[in-house]
C-alpha cells in the first residue's frame, strides 16, 4: 500500500470514528444510536485492518477481525437485545443537557483534546499519532454522554464510546500493548456488558423502567 | 482580470438566472411524479413570473422604503455572488470578491434584507417568520463559514478559486475526513438557508411551520417575483458552490469554447442532480419541529469545527 | 510457584464450589482458601525478605515486598470475612433473604474475588494489574446487588458505571504510559519493575498525561474523590462479608495501583508531580468524609464514608512520600483492613439482630449484646485511631512525617479533619451501644458471634503495640517505592 493511500485511508476511518460519535450525542432513538455505535465499531475494525495492512502484520489483521466481530456484531447484538426487552415509550433517549448544548459542549471538548494531546503526537510525530486527538475526542464524547444521559442504555453505549476512543488511541500509538493486555482488555469489557446487561434486566424487574432518574434511594 | 475570469462573469450570471426557475421547476416535478402527481413541467416557475411581472405594482399600506428595495438587494447580493464565485470558471472576474468571507456576507446581506422587509411590514406573520429566520441565520453563517474555512485551511488561502482549483489538483483530497465532514455541514446548512425540509417548507402556507414564505407573504406582482427569482437563485448558487467545492470536475480552467462548453454542461448537471435528491429527499423527511432546528443547526455548527479541528491536526 | 498458589487456591475454591454448591461440608471451604493465601503470603513475606523478588509464568507474576504485604493483608482480611460467612449465610438462609442458590453464588463470586485481587497485586506487568482491576468490579457486581432489592441494585448500577468509566481512564493511562515507554531509550514496554528503573528516561509530558490519568482511575476504585460516589452506596448494600472485602482490601488493592504509579511518576516527573496530585486527592476526600459523617444517619454508610476516610489518609501519607511516611501509610491499610473487616461484619450482625441500618434504630445494643456491642465499640475506637490499635501508630507515623517532610499546613489541615471524622464516628457509635433497649424484642438468634471477629481486633492491637513483625518487611516494600534521585 502506498503512503500516501495509507494515510488517507487512515484518516477516513478517524472520521468515521468521530462522525458516529458525533450522531451518538446527536440522534434520540436508542435503534439508530446503537446502530451508530455498530458502525463506528466498523470504523474502528477498518482503522486497525488499515494499520495491519500497512504494516503487513497477521497478528494486527486478526485483530481487526476481532474488533469487527466484538464492536460490530456482539456488543449492538447485546444492546439491541436489551431494547428489544424495553417498552414502546422507552425508545428515546432523554438527555439531562439538551441535544444542542451537548453539541456545542462536544465543539468545546473537540478543542480540549487536541489540546490535552498535544505532547503525545509531538513525542513520536508520524500519520498514525497525527490522529490521536480524534480518539481522544471519542473518548470525551463518550463520558460526556456517560454523564448527561438518563436512560440506562444511553449510559452504556457512552460507557462504550470511551472504550472505543481508547481502543483507537491504542492501535494508534502503533505498538500495540501486547497481546495478553489486549485480549484481557476486550474480554472484560464484553463481561462489563453483560454485568450492566443483566442490571438493566434487573432493574427493569424492580422498577418497571431504566430511567436512571429513579435511581435516588440512595443518597445523602 | 484574466480572459477566464470575464468569460467566466458573462456566462455564470445568465446562465444561473435563466436555469434557476428551472431548477426550482424540475424539483416540483420530481416531487409531484414522486408522489403521484403529474406535475405541472419543469418550465411552470418560469410561466409564473412572466405572470407576476406583467401585473401591477402594490405595495402594502405603511411600508417603507425597505420593504420597495429589499427584492431588489436580494437578488443584487445573489446576482453578485453569480458573476464572482467559481461555477463556471476556475477564475473570477473580481478575483478580491471570490473570497470566502465576501461570497457569505453577500449572501447573508440578502437574507437580512428580507427579514427587515418581513418585520417592515408590521403583520404578525412578518414578524414571526423574520424571528424565525433570524434565529436559523445566527446559527447558519457561522457553520457555513467554518465548513468552507475548513477547506480552506489546507490551501491557505480563502479565495473559493483557488480552493476549487488546488481540489482539482489533487483529486485525492475529496475523500478525507476534513472534506467529508465540511460536506455534511454545509449540506446541512445549506438546506436550512434556502428554506428547505426538514427545516422549511416550501410549500406550504401554514402560519405554524412557515419560515420564508412568512416573510414574503405580503408581497404582490412584480416584487413578488423578484423575491421568487432570487430565492431560486439562491438555492442554485448554494447548490452550485456545494458541488463545485467537493466535485469540481468539468469546471473551465482555460478560456477555449469546448472548455466552457463543458463548464456549463457540468455545472447543470451537477446542480441538477443534487436537486433531484434534494427534491426526492424531502418525499421522505418531515418537517422538524421548530424548536428542533437549532439542534439540528448546532449539530451541523459541531461538524463544521471537527472538520476545522481536523484539517490542522490530520494533515 | 508458591506466587501461583494465591491466585491458584481461591479459583480451586471456586470451582469447588461451582461443583458441589454451598452446604454444610463445602462451607468452610472458603475459609480454608483463605487461609492457605494467608499462609502462602507469610512464606512468600519470608522468602521475599530472604532473598529478594519472586517471579513465575515466565515473568507474569512477580512478588516483592509491596507485592508480598499486600498479599498479608489480602490473606488476613480475606480470613476474617470469610471465616464469618457461613455464620452470616446460615442467618440469611434462615431469615428467607437467601437461598442455597445464593449462599453458592456468594461463596464462588468470593473467591473469585479474592484471586483477581491477588493477581493485581503479583502482576508484574502494568496491563495485567489493570485487567485485574477491572474483574475484581465485574465479580462484584453481582456480590453487591445480591439481594436484588430496589436499593441493592441500584448501588450494584452505580458501583459498576463508575467504577467502569474511572477504570476506562487508568487504561487510556496505561496505553499513553506504555507509548511513552516505547519512545524511550530502556523500552521497559509495561513491565512495574522495567519502567520504575527507566522512568527517568520517558518522556515527561506524555508521562505526566498518564499519570494523571492512572491515579483518577484507580483512585476510583480506591474510593477517592472525585469518583468516589459508588463507595457508599456499594458498601453499605453489599452483603456484610463482601462489605467487608470491600472496603478492607478491594480499596488499598487500587491504592496499591497507584503506588505503583507513583513510583513511575516520582522516576520521570520527580516527586513534587505526583505528590500535589495526590495531596489533594486525599485532603478532597477527608473533608468530604468528614461533612458527611457529621450527620450521618445510616450506619453501613458511616463505616463507608470512614473507608473514604481512611484511604484519603493512606494517600496523603504517600503523597509525603518519605519512608516513614509510606511505612506508616502500609500500615494503616493492614489495620484499616483488619479493623474495618470487624466492623462490616459487626454491623451486618447488628443489621441481622435489629433489622434496621438506621443509627436512631439501633438503641441500648450493650444490654442487649454485650459481646458483639463490645466488638463494635472497640472496633470504632480502634477506626477512631486510639491505642492500643494499629490505627493510632500509623496515623501518628503519617503525621510526624508530614511535618518532618514541611507539609505543615497540608498535615494540620488533614489532622484536624481526621479529629472531627473521630468525634463523629464515637458519637454516634455511642448513641448506638449506650442507652436502654427497647422494649420490643429482637429477632431471634441463636449463634454466638463469630470468634474471627475478635481475632481480627487483637491482631490490630497487637500490631499496634508490636509493630514489631514486620518492620524488615515494611522497609524492603518502602525501599521499592521510595525513588532516590
Amino acid at each position: 500500500m502506498s503512503e500516501s493511500l495509507y494515510v488517507q485511508l487512515l484518516y477516513l476511518a478517524c472520521g468515521a470514528l468521530l462522525l458516529t460519535a458525533v450522531l451518538v450525542l446527536w440522534l434520540r432513538e436508542l435503534v439508530v444510536i446503537i446502530r451508530m455505535f455498530a458502525l463506528q465499531g466498523a470504523a474502528l475494525a477498518a482503522l486497525v485492518g488499515v494499520l495491519a495492512a500497512h504494516e503487513n502484520s497477521g497478528e494486527l489483521w486478526a485483530v481487526a477481525v476481532g474488533v469487527l466481530v466484538l464492536r460490530a456484531g456482539v456488543l449492538p447484538y447485546l444492546l439491541r437485545r436489551t431494547l428489544a426487552g424495553a417498552g414502546e415509550a422507552r425508545r428515546e433517549t432523554s438527555p439531562l443537557v439538551n441535544v444542542a448544548s451537548s453539541l456545542l459542549a462536544a465543539a468545546a471538548l473537540t478543542l480540549l483534546a487536541y489540546a490535552v494531546s498535544q505532547p503525545l503526537v509531538a513525542l513520536a510525530p508520524s500519520a498514525a499519532t497525527q490522529a490521536i486527538p480524534v480518539g481522544v475526542t471519542v473518548v470525551l464524547i463518550g463520558f460526556f454522554v456517560l454523564v448527561t444521559r438518563r436512560r440506562a442504555l444511553s449510559q452504556l453505549v457512552g460507557f462504550l464510546l470511551m472504550d472505543n476512543g481508547i481502543t483507537a488511541v491504542g492501535f494508534l500509538t502503533t505498538i500495540g500493548v501486547g497481546l495478553v493486555v489486549e485480549l484481557g482488555v476486550s474480554l472484560d469489557v464484553l463481561l462489563a456488558v453483560l454485568v450492566l446487561q443483566i442490571l438493566t434486566t434487573r432493574m427493569r424487574e424492580t422498577f418497571g423502567d431504566t430511567d436512571l432518574d429513579e435511581l435516588r434511594e440512595l443518597r445523602d | 482580470m484574466s480572459a477566464l475570469g470575464v468569460v467566466g462573469g458573462v456566462v455564470q450570471p445568465v446562465l444561473i438566472v435563466a436555469g434557476s426557475p428551472l431548477l426550482v421547476g424540475l424539483m416540483r416535478q420530481v416531487r409531484a411524479r414522486l408522489e403521484g402527481r403529474a406535475g405541472a413541467g419543469v418550465a411552470q416557475p418560469w410561466r409564473d413570473l412572466r405572470k407576476l411581472m406583467r401585473k401591477e405594482q402594490i405595495t402594502p399600506r405603511g411600508t417603507s422604503e425597505v420593504f420597495r428595495l429589499a427584492p431588489l438587494v436580494l437578488v443584487a447580493t445573489t446576482l453578485v455572488v453569480a458573476v464572482v464565485a467559481p461555477f463556471v470558471t476556475t477564475d473570477s472576474a473580481l478575483d478580491p470578491a471570490a473570497d470566502l468571507f465576501a461570497v457569505v456576507a453577500l449572501l447573508a446581506l440578502g437574507a437580512v434584507a428580507l427579514a427587515l422587509a418581513g418585520l417592515d411590514t408590521g403583520t404578525a406573520f412578518g414578524g414571526m417568520g423574520a424571528s424565525r429566520e433570524m434565529t436559523i441565520l445566527a446559527l447558519v453563517e457561522p457553520t457555513l463559514l467554518v465548513a468552507i474555512f475548513a477547506l480552506s485551511v489546507r490551501v491557505g488561502s480563502t479565495n473559493l478559486g483557488a480552493i476549487v482549483s488546488s481540489t482539482l489538483d489533487d483529486p485525492a483530497r475529496v475523500i478525507s475526513p476534513v472534506s467529508l465532514l465540511a460536506a455534511v455541514a454545509l449540506i446541512l446548512v445549506i438546506i436550512a438557508e434556502t428554506g428547505r425540509l426538514p427545516v422549511d417548507n416550501p410549500s406550504t402556507h401554514l402560519e405554524l411551520t412557515m419560515v420564508h414564505e412568512a416573510m414574503v407573504l405580503e408581497y404582490a406582482g412584480p416584487d413578488l417575483a423578484l423575491v421568487e427569482l432570487a430565492s431560486a437563485m439562491r438555492l442554485s448558487v448554494f447548490l452550485g458552490l456545494l458541488a463545485n467545492l467537493f466535485l469540481p470536475w468539468g469546471i473551465a480552467a482555460t478560456a477555449t469554447p469546448v472548455a466552457l462548453l463543458v463548464g456549463i454542461l457540468a455545472l447543470v448537471v451537477k446542480v441538477g442532480v443534487l436537486g433531484v435528491l434534494l427534491a426526492a429527499g424531502e418525499v421522505f423527511v418531515a418537517k422538524l419541529r421548530l424548536f428542533r432546528v437549532p439542534e439540528l443547526l448546532a449539530g451541523s455548527f459541531l461538524l463544521a469545527l471537527l472538520a476545522v479541528a481536523a484539517s490542522f491536526f490530520l494533515v | 510457584m508458591t506466587v501461583l498458589v494465591p491466585v491458584g487456591m481461591p479459583v480451586l475454591g471456586a470451582l469447588t464450589y461451582l461443583v458441589f454448591g454451598w452446604r454444610r461440608a463445602t462451607a468452610w471451604i472458603s475459609a480454608l482458601s483463605t487461609t492457605v493465601v494467608l499462609a502462602t503470603a507469610i512464606v512468600l513475606a519470608a522468602a521475599v525478605t530472604r532473598s529478594g523478588p519472586v517471579t513465575a509464568l515466565s515473568g507474569l507474576l512477580r512478588a516483592d515486598a509491596l507485592s508480598a504485604f499486600m498479599l498479608l493483608v489480602i490473606g488476613a482480611v480475606g480470613l476474617i470475612s470469610t471465616a464469618a460467612t457461613p455464620a452470616y449465610l446460615r442467618e440469611e438462609i434462615a431469615a428467607g433473604r437467601a437461598t442455597a442458590r445464593t449462599a453458592t453464588w456468594h461463596s464462588l463470586l468470593v473467591q473469585l474475588f479474592l484471586a483477581t485481587m491477588a493477581l493485581a497485586v503479583l502482576a508484574a506487568n502494568l496491563g495485567v494489574v489493570w485487567i485485574a482491576v477491572e474483574a475484581t468490579t465485574i465479580v462484584t457486581a453481582f456480590l453487591v446487588g445480591q439481594r436484588r432489592t430496589r436499593a441493592s441494585v441500584e448501588a450494584a448500577w452505580k458501583y459498576v458505571v463508575i467504577c467502569s468509566a474511572g477504570i476506562a481512564l487508568a487504561l487510556l493511562g496505561t496505553i499513553v504510559l506504555n507509548f511513552a515507554a516505547a519512545h524511550a531509550p530502556g523500552a521497559a514496554g509495561l513491565d512495574l519493575a522495567a519502567l520504575a528503573t527507566h522512568a527517568p528516561e520517558l518522556d515527561p509530558g506524555v508521562t505526566r498525561i498518564a499519570i494523571v490519568l492512572l491515579v483518577l482511575g484507580f483512585g476510583t476504585k480506591a474510593g477517592l474523590a472525585p469518583l468516589h460516589a459508588w463507595l457508599p452506596d456499594a458498601h453499605s448494600q453489599a452483603p456484610a462479608p463482601v462489605s467487608a472485602l470491600m472496603s478492607g482490601v478491594l480499596l488499598s488493592v487500587a491504592f496499591y495501583a497507584i503506588l505503583r504509579v507513583k513510583v513511575i511518576s516520582d522516576g520521570a516527573l520527580g516527586t513534587g508531580f505526583a505528590r500535589t496530585l495526590l495531596a489533594i486527592m486525599a485532603l478532597a476526600s477527608l473533608l468530604l468524609a468528614a461533612s458527611l459523617l457529621i450527620a450521618q444517619r445510616d450506619y453501613k454508610r458511616m463505616l463507608a464514608y470512614s473507608s473514604i476516610e481512611h484511604l484519603g489518609l493512606v494517600a496523603f501519607g504517600a503523597a509525603i512520600g518519605s519512608p516513614l511516611a509510606l511505612a506508616a501509610a502500609l500500615l494503616h491499610v493492614l489495620g484499616h483492613g483488619l479493623a474495618k473487616a470487624v466492623l462490616f461484619l459487626g454491623a451486618g450482625r447488628v443489621l441481622q439482630v435489629t433489622g434496621t441500618s438506621q443509627i436512631n434504630g439501633v438503641r441500648g445494643l450493650m444490654a442487649r449484646r454485650p459481646a458483639l456491642a463490645a466488638t463494635f465499640g472497640l472496633g470504632v475506637l480502634a477506626l477512631a485511631g486510639l491505642p492500643p490499635f494499629s490505627l493510632f501508630a500509623s496515623e501518628l507515623g503519617i503525621v510526624r512525617a508530614g511535618f518532618t517532610a514541611g507539609l505543615g499546613w497540608p498535615t494540620t489541615a488533614a489532622l484536624l479533619l481526621v479529629l472531627v471524622i473521630a468525634a463523629a464516628l464515637i458519637t454516634s457509635t455511642s448513641r448506638m451501644l449506650l442507652g436502654p433497649p427497647p422494649s420490643t424484642p429482637d429477632t431471634t438468634i441463636a449463634s454466638p458471634i463469630p470468634i474471627a471477629l475478635a481475632g481480627g481486633l487483637l491482631v490490630c492491637a497487637a500490631l499496634g503495640v508490636a509493630a514489631g513483625l514486620l518492620p524488615i518487611l515494611l522497609d524492603l516494600a518502602t525501599d521499592s517505592l521510595v525513588v532516590t534521585r
